[in-house]
């Protein structure tokens, strides 16, 4: 029971994290950017290289972190950018997006090759024993700590900087927010740049309990985003509940049910709150 | 998104192209079993994207789950095959499940607008595809089915160029009947009801019915594609259900030209026969596809039709300038 709770709790922190960085930039432009999953991946096969390379751990880290976020900067001047300013419609947005994911997901796997590896986890695998059948990794430490962190940093950014308060004026009313001197193209480039930083950061607490290699980002890219609208677009809040949820809803149904329940969770409790409750769970402030 | 007018002009060029479909469909009769494999999956994938561009192009539903459709149809085919229903009727029970399937989650999904609908429909795709690969011995889960018994007309067995000239025969069809729906009353409203909905609603057309019935009939069409490509490779696979083929598909319908029935058929040949020459491995498709995507959303978002029309008008432009 304690141990289903600790693992709920450890992989909803991924997928609340994951879910957080498709909310930056999703409340601040109204893009859902599927390549979230890809950026995380880039940044665990980048790392590995820096550490094979011989490059020192925390510099490994930096270095993994700055190169998945400078792709995912790129992606959005070279490509979001221009559509955004031809007003392309939704399906166009949404195909160029399934686009960038595609080549960053298989040119990943062209360069770097098929083979999966693990990343060593920051704190390496201590195991402490809580009880008779309880045990908790360090690694577990660590995501329970960063998700703290992450989220704590992101809301503070949102409420108390310039630029995070742009993201949120932008969020409400785009049109208004331009109006009174907010540059929307400045929004979209930092959205997509912290979206993508936060995204690199998961590679360092998802790849360690498994291992790294191209088709790594499909998964928590996936539960990302239905974490995220699970828990709702409202506030910040959304991603976090979401994404704790999801995660114990999914630990509890694989310890005590079939795999094809466990598997399918996600998807099923989605589709009921996108029927019962379209705007997710957690309501925010004269949300509409 | 609106077809464009077209000249007499172009209406000729229409009739050259349909001609030279006929000298292209007739060709791997002539060629070798690669050739009618490859010339039965593309019958497949014009079924799927002619289907899927009416949801998305004629009637402006941005539904992301025609792969789930398709996998449905084929899995209830080798399913019903190898529990020894004829497989001709296994047709009629594909189509029939399929639309249910679509009927039940079309209510809801329908009364869901813009990317929430993309989000649901997605979703549903995703699920359809855990069931499946989780579906244990019913599906055989992650190992698909094998050996679905063939298809037989009479005494002949369907399989290789009998095979593919059946799949000639269901892709017609499958064009005839949309084609069919898009001149007829039903057609118009179907466009009224994406272009004006408000308007559509106030002259007696009820919108959201309309919506349900595209979604069921590009369902069924599914369905059918799906028996099809199931009893020609007689097995199947999970990854069939890849809701990247949604996606794929999505991406020939686009680069044909969203709502142009020629310029998808065109699209569709361009997308699927170039990796094909090419010889690329799936990866590199994949990965070629992506790059086409970003490219052609960049450069071409009519589609190639829009550009084939855009250079034609700009050539009358300059010998009108003369």
């Amino acid at each position: 029971m304690v141990q289903v709770l600790l693992s709920g709790l450890q992989i909803g922190s991924i997928y609340g994290l994951m879910a957080l960085s498709f909310y930056v930039i999703i409340s601040a432009t109204g893009i859902l950017n599927f390549a979230q999953g890809e950026w995380m991946m880039i940044a665990g096969v980048l790392g590995l290289t820096l550490l094979d390379l011989g490059v020192a751990y925390p510099l490994a880290v930096v270095g993994s972190l700055a190169g998945a976020t400078f792709l995912a900067v790129l992606s959005e001047r070279l490509i979001i950018t221009p559509l955004q300013r031809r007003n392309a419609s939704q399906a166009i947005v949404l195909l160029a997006l399934f686009g960038i994911m595609l080549v960053a997901r298989y040119g990943t796997g062209i360069i770097h090759g098929r083979l999966e590896d693990p990343l060593p986890g920051p704190a390496g695998t201590h195991v402490f024993m809580l009880g008779p059948d309880v045990f908790l990794f360090s690694q577990s430490l660590v995501i329970y700590g960063s998700t703290i962190v992450i989220f704590g940093a992101v809301i503070l950014f949102l409420h108390y900087t310039w630029l995070g308060r742009s993201l949120r004026v932008a969020a409400i009313d785009p049109l208004a927010a331009s109006i009174v001197g907010v540059d929307l193209g400045k929004v979209r480039l930092a959205a997509f740049g912290l979206g993508g930083l936060i995204a690199a950061a998961v590679a360092w607490l998802y790849a360690p309990l498994y291992a790294v290699g191209y088709m790594t980002g499909a998964i928590p890219g996936i539960k990302g985003f239905i974490a995220l609208f699970i828990g709702g677009l409202a506030s910040p809040l959304g991603p976090l509940v979401g994404g704790l949820l999801l995660g114990l809803m999914e630990v509890s149904a694989a310890r005590y049910l079939p795999s094809i329940y466990s598997e399918g969770i996600a998807f099923a409790l989605l589709m009921l709150v996108l029927f019962v409750r379209p705007n997710g769970l957690v309501q925010g402030r004269g949300s509409k | 998104m609106m077809p464009a007018a077209r000249s007499s002009s172009v209406l000729n060029t229409r009739s050259l192209a349909a001609a030279g479909f006929v000298v292209l469909a007739a060709m791997p009769f002539w060629g070798n079993d690669y050739h009618v494999t490859v010339a039965v999956n593309l019958c497949v994938t014009l079924m799927m994207t002619l289907s899927l561009n009416l949801v998305v192009g004629y009637s402006g539903q941005f539904h992301l789950s025609h792969v789930a459709f398709f996998g449905t149809g084929a899995y209830v085919s080798a399913i019903l095959a190898k529990l020894g229903l004829s497989p001709w009727l296994c047709l009629v029970g594909a189509v029939a499940a399929t639309s249910v399937l679509a009927a039940l989650i079309g209510g809801p999904v329908t009364r869901l607008k813009g990317l929430y609908l993309a989000v649901a429909t997605l979703t549903f795709s995703l699920f359809v595809e855990v069931v499946v690969k989780q579906g244990g011995t019913i599906t055989g889960g992650g190992y698909g089915i094998q050996d679905v018994p063939a298809l037989h007309l009479g005494a002949l067995k369907l399989s290789g160029k009998p095979y593919y000239a059946l799949a000639l025969v269901c892709l017609a069809l499958t064009f005839l009947v949309l084609h069919n729906i898009l001149a007829s009353k039903f057609g118009r409203e179907i466009i009224a009801v994406r272009d004006h909905p408000d308007a559509a609603e106030a002259s007696g057309i009820n919108p959201p019915l309309i919506r349900l019935v595209v979604l069921v009939t590009a369902a069924a069409f599914a369905a059918f594609g799906g028996w099809l490509h199931c009893f020609y490779h007689l097995n199947l696979n999970p990854e069939l259900l890849n809701p990247q083929w949604t996606f794929v598909w999505f991406f020939m319908v686009l680069v044909g030209g969203i709502g142009d029935t020629l310029g998808v058929v065109l699209g569709t040949l361009l997308l699927s026969l170039l990796p094909e020459f090419l010889g690329f491995a799936m990866g590199q498709t994949i990965f070629g596809i992506g790059v086409l995507m970003i490219l052609v959303t960049l450069f071409a978002p009519r589609g190639l039709g829009g550009l084939i029309e855009d250079l034609h008008q700009r050539s009358q432009a300059a010998r009108h300038a003369k």
